[in-house]
């Protein structure tokens, strides 16, 4: 339980660093980044130990509304596996044994418990800005997505600046994740989709320089940051923490990270009884939010 | 008939290193133990010299010092501040009345090397910060150095002016040019005394040769090239031409999302032209041959200690990183520091280090708030005595360390003010680690982690040490009968 505290709170200081960085003069650093990374899996892989351990401790005697409680636990954490685990093993880039043992384990967990579906689209709230209820929607709609986000590898995405024009272009080899939501979950079997390596560019920090970007970001995307910023203002500390990481994974781009964040900063109570779990902390991982990702 | 090979300053300062240590040997047994040379034992006595520096404990962040190198006799020590700017010290000759003091080192020079830059097409700022300083081997009466910041090297000539012509005809005294119609007779200027003016030019600019910030720049004992090392790249130039540069080692994975690791330092084997060492993120240290190949991604030899599976933790890849790489002088050995230890590695074996001494191993229990703070991405640096006896490095609250190879004995000093008159015997200090902390001792946790010294110099050919604090610059030396 120790580990699993201090790693969540690892986890939420590491995204912190990641997104001060990109403020520092002088440029991303990228040697400071990498270790910081580095922290984050080894925070990951502890917390995934720790969770498996717990969700095979099931409590004998509990009632129904304990039961779905922890179902909906469980089933965030078999998104949350997806996420992290494509999410290392591009930072890592060797495919770790280990996660992927932890991996399967609450894959296996979430086959037992069925699938979810309703229950995750009604945690989105009607509420949010329009680019937000968008991609809410989007990922409400397409339940299986909410199952796995970043289900397919095969997304490559990469961000290109005319030297001569000035165009950026982002190019993606390969489909968005919305394509291939609709792909059947299968238990063990389904578990090589998860371990190959995904493609899509989430290396927010160690884009490659050489094809950096001017801080060029769509005017949509800023305006529905700077609507986070007004809502920090407003809402209590509590909620700032949660939307301080929000903004910042928001940088980082990654759909499936924010989730995975954003959840770390919730208690269960919250997400049980919560209606805005992908509220502000669902993203447009479009092509807006990847240029901004490249420019960081 | 073999060509003659020209004397190199290494060569000679080599030289020197071992007729001191042929003397210390020979003297050993006529000498007090007290008197024993290396500095890192009990018995030899590090003295307060000098401070220099604002006195302010409101510290402006231009200067921040981030680098501290003496030149090849130890005349010279330049530091490189965060606000772009180089300050040379210059050692006074020695006081003929007293022929056991040392000269004080006083300013010499000082002057802009880099300014802040803007990349409009990256938007990126680039720092001026000056990372790293190295001398040239001085060849004239001129002396060289290169500094570098994170993307731009520059070579600078500090030259002495002490005459000035004077008797032009064309111009008058001040400088104003004199009406040519009212010249009716010719003179040949001379040269007259002046006060000494020392300047500094900058020579040569090597830019545009560098993605990634820019870590170590490595002078060759061929006295001709230079290596220099980013995050990913090293570049080998020549002293003498600045449009390009051949890259030699390259660890930029195709795909940057598999990058792994970084380059942390780099530096040229004191008498082999050939061979450098890079240390990398992961505790790795990659020793290569340019005679091998152009490019030297293959190592020659690599040397890595397999990791105690007993102190894994969070930050187990952290603190292996690797903040600085040194050769010894006699070029048998190399030296690393990573965040917690000091390795001392035998070129000849690979499998582990042959010496380790741990600098501040009372941390290892504090590394979640040490990243909190961001100390442990703290890159402290580390340094050979002249005859590589002793090894020195940084650590908090103002504390370095030295470490005695011959005779086993490491030990704690503090620069402070408060120790600061002159000529005071500094008094070793001890870091309580277990429950009962001993009159003098300071626990772990009154440790003050904004007060690092991570730059330090050792005089290539005495006991004299520069130890830089976050804005103040501190000169010791042992005390001499």
């Amino acid at each position: 339980m120790e580990c699993a505290f201090d790693a969540q709170n690892l986890i939420s200081i590491s995204l912190r660093k990641i997104q001060s960085s990109r403020t520092q003069r002088g440029g991303i650093k990228l040697h400071k980044n990498l270790l910081v990374t580095y922290v984050l899996r080894n925070a990951r892989q502890c917390y995934m130990s720790k969770n498996a351990l717990q969700t095979q401790r099931t409590p004998p005697y509990e009632d129904a509304a304990t039961v779905r409680g922890r179902q909906e636990y469980l089933e965030l954490t078999g998104s949350f596996t997806e996420f992290a685990d494509d999410f290392y093993c591009n930072f890592a880039g060797v495919q770790s044994d280990t996660w992927h043992c932890g991996a399967h384990q609450s894959m296996a967990q979430h086959m037992e418990l069925g699938h979810q579906d309703a229950s995750a689209c009604a945690m989105v709230s009607p509420s949010d800005s329009d680019l937000m209820v968008s991609e809410a929607c989007w990922s409400c709609a397409d339940k299986s997505s909410w199952e796995l986000p970043i289900s397919n590898t095969q997304v490559n995405q990469k961000t290109v600046l005319d030297l001569d024009t000035h165009v950026v272009t982002t190019v993606t080899n390969g489909y968005f994740h919305s394509d291939c939501c609709a792909q059947p979950k299968q238990p063990q079997a389904a578990a090589p989709c998860y371990t190959r390596k995904r493609k899509m560019d989430t290396s927010y920090y160690i884009v490659d320089p050489e094809f950096y970007l001017p801080d060029f970001v769509p005017l949509s995307c800023k305006r529905m940051r700077s609507e986070d910023d007004d809502d920090d203002l407003e809402s209590d500390s509590e909620q700032l923490d949660s939307a301080n990481i929000s903004n910042l994974i928001s940088v980082l781009g990654s759909g499936g990270l924010s989730e995975f964040v954003s959840w770390q900063q919730m208690d269960l109570e919250q997400i049980f009884g919560s209606q805005t779990i992908c509220s502000k902390h669902t993203l447009l991982a479009g092509s807006g939010w990847t240029r901004a990702i490249e420019a960081f | 008939p073999p060509r003659p090979t020209p004397v190199s300053s290494t060569a000679i300062v080599q030289g020197l290193n071992l007729l001191q240590r042929a003397r210390s040997i020979t003297m050993a047994g006529k000498r007090k133990l007290s008197e024993r040379p290396g500095g890192g034992s009990s018995d030899v006595q590090w003295c307060f010299s000098q401070v220099k520096g604002a006195m302010d404990d409101d510290v402006a962040e231009a200067d921040i010092i981030s680098t501290v190198e003496f030149n090849h006799t130890g005349e010279l020590l330049a530091t490189g501040d965060k606000g772009g700017r180089v300050v040379i010290f210059q050692q006074e000759p020695e006081c003929k009345n007293q022929p056991q003091c040392r000269g004080e080192y006083n300013v010499y020079s000082t002057f802009q090397s880099h300014e802040p830059e803007f990349d409009y097409l990256k938007s990126l700022e680039i720092e001026e910060k000056i990372n790293k300083i190295r001398w040239l081997p001085q060849k004239n009466a001129a002396q060289f150095l290169l500094s570098t910041n994170d993307k731009t090297i520059k070579l600078w000539k500090i030259s002495e002016r002490d005459k000035r012509p004077e008797g032009y005809n064309l111009k008058e005294e001040d400088g104003r040019y004199r009406d040519p119609n009212t010249v009716t007779t010719l003179r040949v200027p001379v040269l007259r005394p002046m006060d000494l003016m020392v300047e500094a030019s900058p020579r040569r600019v090597f830019a545009n040769a560098h993605t990634y910030h820019i870590n170590s720049i490595s002078v060759n004992s061929d006295h001709e090239t230079y290596l220099s090392a980013d995050d990913l790249r090293i570049n080998l130039w020549h002293l003498e031409i600045t449009d390009r540069s051949f890259n030699i080692v390259d660890i930029k994975p195709a795909n940057m999302e598999e990058l792994t690791e970084v380059i942390t330092a780099a530096e040229f084997h004191p008498d082999q032209c050939n061979t450098f060492v890079y240390s990398s993120s992961k505790g790795t240290i990659r020793l290569c041959d340019m005679r091998a190949s152009a490019l030297c991604d293959q190592h020659t030899k690599m040397f890595e200690e397999p990791e105690d599976p007993n102190n894994r933790s969070f930050f187990s890849e952290i603190i292996s990183s690797i903040s600085d790489v040194k050769f010894s002088h006699s070029g048998r050995y190399m030296m690393t520091r990573d965040y917690l230890s000091v390795k001392i590695w035998d070129l000849n074996m690979e499998t582990r280090p042959v010496e380790t001494y741990q600098v501040h191993e009372y941390l290892r229990s504090k590394l979640c708030s040490l990243y909190e703070n961001d100390c442990i991405f703290d890159k402290f640096e580390c340094c050979w005595n002249g005859n590589d006896s002793v090894v020195m490095t940084g650590s908090y609250n103002n504390f370095f360390r030295m470490f005695d190879r011959d005779y086993r004995q490491d030990v704690t000093f503090e620069a402070s003010r408060e120790n600061s008159k002159p000529r005071s015997v500094l008094k070793p200090r001890k870091i309580s680690t277990g429950g009962k902390r001993k009159k003098d001792e300071i626990s772990v946790d009154s440790l003050d982690f904004n007060k690092k010294i991570l730059h330090t110099a050792w005089h290539p050919l005495d006991n004299i040490i520069a130890v830089a604090t976050t804005n103040n610059l501190y000169i010791f030396q042992d005390k001499l009968n």
